[in-house]
């Protein structure tokens, strides 16, 4: 079959289902043989993708003058149904277990090599055919609950896994894993830690900063000591365990409310903020370095709901109390990441009055990341506090968000959700700074 | 025979996906450890090679030097492709007539041996189907790709092997023959002709190490055999001859084993521990194997084939000790050369019987403290001698330095690459091919040829100036007015000989310092015996010329202090003169010369002693 009888090449070429062979001959040049890949989105005009049996892909432009024939199906598809790697060992029913939920981030997901396509990984037996090690040492038991970039996460999807973690600790799991993309991790961490009460295991967070189709990726490794956390029963808790370092081989332990997306790419990107992290995982074990929340004996509660209408909002140079107020205008809270000890331009204290007045809570944390906020030492924010702005000590801003929409959720009169955010609810104040090693 | 050639090299744009300077660096400023693992694809077929090299479990550390940035670290995303790299790839496109893709797709090819730290390599295929002419013959160049070299290899240890990143991510070309080269002496002169082009892009790195060939060998009836990395281009038609003579060696013991009706081995160890308990020596004694078992394996029908054939180095024994090396043990013993190696006769007699061996059967023994990798290697030594009944197996082999090669690891299948989801394509437009069309370099084999009709060099020496890229300072220094045959050998003699620390690249000289040497020298300042050592003041931090001459203890002897050195020396021995007359030219051109070291050039010398020698015989002193 040819593309040139009349019609242009192209329209043959751009209907070619993925995988099919095809031979591509230019009158003036070389004849290009390979198998058709999905069409890169970025790809110019006319070009075609193909891969080579040298195992390269070209892009081809695909010229009204070529000859295209198609040469059947690609003879590799027997290839394609080779058997699995062997699946786990069968479970014992009653042996201890632990539940992973997946959401959908780069920690499972599974390359087509023929077309660099990557798609999540969902079932048990897949997921141990990636992270073999993690069937070793007792039962890890999938549960998907999201299919999405943490990007795409909402607060509703936090109350959804809140209430499958509830669900899978009432079914006897010891321990619980959420995998997630590491984008929002640092929120969804936060979130669960407000949401979960009286937890009477680990909930560990764990995600990948290089991606799980190549072979250096953190994700497996970052599963594996998450899933050792989880068995530990070591701690009643929101935790987030990555790489502590570039290496491999240690991993940190951070309080679900600490920590920080602090790089968008490095492998040790998550750090805890105004303090070490509570742990470490080793080859020699867990070992942690801060007093920890024990496990209660349960049950466990999901202690929703979350209110959505609160707000974040990171004050710069340049933002004008019209575009602040518009943007409070529909929220019942609004936490602030301010400048410095927590301030805002003092053009911002109209609207600021405003907004207290018609009931809303405006709350400060720093854009510093680290330190407390103090409305004392400088007359903006002194001002600002007797506006009625709640300053929020050591917390990050996200984990002051995060906790804004579990208090709205919780109290309809602003002083009640004021008094929820100065309350501790998860271990997330932090009153002691230490100058730590730069000391 | 036929053989084929991939180039490999680096070039000196920076590095391909990140903004490192590509130069090596002996600054190590920390490091990491790392584990690699073999993700398996949609296929569930794992590359047999990527497999292989993940079975063995190392973790790999790397040092991170003032060379070396997160991208090298697999810590951040690949920067877009160096363009000026990109360049000169598609420049030998043109150069060699070959077709430029349209689109590169760059790909990340799996390699988990830890070289890379991503655990692949990209790579990307730039263009095909060119021709290389030399000598009157045509050569298919098959593809031209541009790639990333790998991190380099420090040291290995236990389960652990350390490399330093400076060299990762510098740019490769990659220039791939096709198997058109019919023999060793012709494959050198592709590989120097492709060296001498990419030199002609002036982008090429120098020194050591900085160029790599990669030989395709296949025979009559054999298999693909690359051997990977030949740093030495003179070495190439050793490494191929000796390929040649290995495959007809195999292709023998094939027919043999055909002949008696050979079949696949049993992968079934059997443990002969405590047949061999009184071996008090040799790799097999209680004391020297950390009180490992021995494991045996049978080998029906290959008994007497496993030795190497008389007027032969090369022996299937040697390929089945390589399998059991890769995993761990330091190598076998097979019956064809016990007893030996502390293994005695009635020993050898005993294990034939307990294995029930015939005639025609061999036997091999592996130990290892470690059990499990003693069958492993047995595994292996199977199915290397199953792959014997078929003749020679396709294989990457590395070379050695004695011109012999080892099995490195199977060749890699086309499921090893897939594409590098961080990059987008990168349209190739006929815009771009034609400023560069507009630029070309001249090719190498018409510069030689106008280079050598202009200044009548030796063509030897115009072989050096083009194959070394030195073509450039070269027509530079000559259009100053300097003597080309004095240029050509500060070019491809005195710069390259400077000392320097090992792993050093050859020092750079701006061209105005050449010139200034050159004309310091013609000046009579110093001698041209006296270049390398002004050369090595210069680089040693020697400010101006005058500085390095005076450094060297090359400055200061005028042609008067030259005269009054010749008579103090003819005056010291004036006996010699008196009885040997001309024939004391030779002795006392030796002392004067001493003396002189550079300072004056030698002809000049010669003919003001000769004169001083004549001058005395007409008046002999007092």
């Amino acid at each position: 079959m040819t593309g040139t009888d009349g019609g242009d090449p192209w329209d043959v070429v751009r209907s070619l289902p993925t995988g099919r062979r095809v031979e591509i001959s230019d009158p003036r040049g070389p004849t290009w043989t390979g198998t058709t890949v999905p069409r890169q989105e970025m790809s110019g005009e006319r070009i075609v993708q193909l891969k080579l049996d040298s195992g390269y892909n070209v892009g081809v432009r695909v010229d009204p003058s070529f000859q295209v024939r198609l040469i059947g199906d690609d003879p590799r598809e027997e290839r394609k149904r080779a058997p699995g790697p062997t699946a786990a060992p069968a479970p014992v029913d009653d042996a201890p277990w632990v539940a992973l939920l997946t959401t959908g981030g780069t920690i499972a997901s599974r390359v087509d090599y023929e077309t660099g396509g990557v798609r999540p990984v969902r079932e048990e037996r897949e997921i141990l055919e990636f992270y073999p090690e993690l069937g070793t040492r007792g039962r890890v038991r999938i549960v998907p609950v999201l299919d999405r970039l943490s990007e795409d996460i909402t607060p509703s999807d936090w109350e959804a896994l809140a209430s499958r973690v509830v669900g899978v600790f009432g079914e006897g799991a010891q321990g619980v894993v959420v995998a997630h993309g590491t984008d929002t991790l640092a929120f969804t961490a936060s979130a669960l830690s407000f949401l979960l009460q009286d937890l009477p295991g680990p909930v560990v967070l764990v995600g990948a900063q290089r991606s799980p189709d190549r072979p250096s990726s953190d994700g497996p490794s970052n599963l594996a000591a998450g899933v050792e956390v989880a068995r530990s029963g070591l701690l009643g808790e929101v935790v987030v365990v990555m790489h502590a370092a570039l290496s491999d081989g240690r991993y940190a332990i951070h309080r679900g409310t600490w920590v920080r997306k602090m790089h968008s790419s490095r492998r040790d990107a998550f750090r805890s903020r105004n303090g070490p992290p509570l742990g470490f995982v080793d080859a020699t074990g867990i070992h942690f370095e801060q007093p920890v929340r024990p496990a209660g004996a349960g049950p466990p509660r999901a202690d929703g709901p979350l209110d959505p209408h609160g707000g974040l909002l990171w004050f710069y140079p340049g933002l004008t109390p019209t575009q602040a107020e518009r943007f409070a205008d529909e929220l019942r809270g609004l936490v602030l990441a301010g400048t410095g000890l927590g301030h805002v331009g003092a053009a911002h204290l109209e609207w600021i009055r405003r907004a207290i007045g018609a009931g809303k809570v405006v709350a400060m944390t720093t854009q510093c990341l680290e330190g407390n906020v103090d409305p004392f030492v400088y007359a903006t924010g002194r001002e600002l506090q007797r506006a009625g702005v709640l300053y929020l000590g050591d917390l990050l801003p996200e984990a002051a968000y995060t906790k804004l929409l579990w208090a709205l959720g919780h109290a309809t009169d602003p002083r009640a959700v004021e008094a929820l955010l100065l309350s501790d609810v998860a271990g997330e104040f932090q009153w002691r700074h230490v100058a730590g090693d730069e000391a | 025979m036929k053989a084929g050639l991939e180039v490999h090299q680096q070039l000196a744009t920076g590095k391909l996906f990140c903004d490192c300077p590509s130069e090596l660096s002996e600054t190590v400023e920390g490091s990491f450890a790392r584990r690699l693992r073999s993700a398996s694809g949609e296929n569930r077929s794992v590359d047999p090679a990527t497999e292989f090299q993940a079975s063995r479990g190392l973790l790999f550390r790397y040092e991170v030097s003032d060379a070396s940035c997160l991208v090298d670290l697999d810590e951040e995303p690949p920067h877009p492709i160096n363009p000026a790299a990109l360049d000169v790839a598609l420049t030998l496109a043109l150069l060699l007539d070959a077709r430029p893709v349209d689109e590169i797709a760059v790909m990340r090819k799996i390699v988990v041996d830890g070289s890379n730290t991503s655990g692949f390599q990209r790579t990307a295929l730039v263009a095909v189907d060119g021709h290389l002419d030399l000598d009157g013959r045509r050569y298919a160049i098959d593809s031209i790709c541009l790639e990333e070299d790998a991190a380099r290899k420090v040291r290995e240890a236990d389960g652990e092997v350390t490399y330093r990143l400076d060299r990762l991510g510098i740019p490769l070309v990659e220039v791939a023959t096709g198997p058109d080269i019919t023999s060793g002496a012709e494959a050198r002169a592709v590989a120097e002709e492709i060296g001498a082009l990419v030199r002609a892009t002036g982008k090429a790195r120098r020194g050591i190490g900085t160029i790599r060939e990669d030989v395709n060998v296949s025979t009559e009836g054999g298999r693909r055999i690359e051997i990977k990395g030949v740093q030495e281009l003179r070495k190439i038609q050793e490494y191929v001859d000796r390929e040649v003579g290995r495959q007809q060696v195999l292709l023998e013991v094939r027919a043999e084993l055909k002949r008696r009706g050979a079949v696949a081995p049993a992968e079934t160890p059997v443990d002969v521990t405590d047949r061999l308990a009184s071996v008090s020596s040799g790799p097999l004694a209680r004391s020297g194997r950390h009180a490992g078992s021995v494991l045996a394996l049978r080998l029906p029908g290959f008994g007497g084939l496993l030795r190497a054939p008389s007027g032969s180095d090369e022996r299937l024994g040697r390929e089945l000790a390589d399998q059991a090396r890769a995993v761990g043990p330091k190598g076998l013993l097979h019956s064809d050369e016990l007893p030996a190696f502390g293994v005695e006769d009635r020993e050898v007699k005993d294990l034939r019987a307990v294995l029930e061996l015939g005639p025609d059967d061999a036997f091999v023994l592996v130990t290892h403290p470690d059990r499990t990798r003693a069958e492993l290697a047995l595994r292996r030594v199977a199915a290397r001698a199953a792959d014997a009944i078929e003749g020679v197996p396709g294989e990457t082999r590395d070379p050695l330095p004695d011109g012999r090669t080892r099995y490195s690891r199977p060749l890699p299948g086309r499921e090893r690459m897939y594409p590098e989801t961080d990059l987008p394509p990168i349209p190739i437009t006929p815009e771009h091919l034609a400023r560069l069309g507009a630029r070309l370099p001249e090719r190498p084999s018409v510069t030689r040829e106008r280079v050598a009709r202009d200044t009548g060099l030796a063509r030897e020496l115009v072989l050096q100036l083009v194959g070394g890229g030195h073509i450039g300072p070269f027509e530079e220094l000559v259009r100053r007015g300097h003597a080309p045959g004095l240029v050509a050998r500060l070019l491809v003699q005195d710069v390259p000989a400077v000392p320097r620390a090992e792993g050093e690249p050859e020092p750079e000289f701006p061209i105005a310092r050449l010139d200034a040497v050159l004309t310091a020298e013609e000046a009579g300042a110093f001698a041209k015996e006296g270049i390398p050592a002004v050369l090595r003041e210069l680089a040693g931090g020697a400010a101006t010329v005058d500085a390095a001459a005076g450094k060297a203890g090359l400055s200061g002897l005028t042609p008067e202090e030259l005269e009054r050195l010749i008579d103090r020396v003819v005056d010291e021995n004036g006996a010699m003169v008196a009885e040997r007359g001309d024939a004391a030219f030779s002795p006392l051109m030796g002392d004067v010369m001493h003396e002189v070291r550079g300072r004056r050039d030698g002809q000049e010398v010669a003919a003001a002693l000769r004169r001083a020698i004549a001058r005395r015989r007409a008046d002999p002193a007092p």
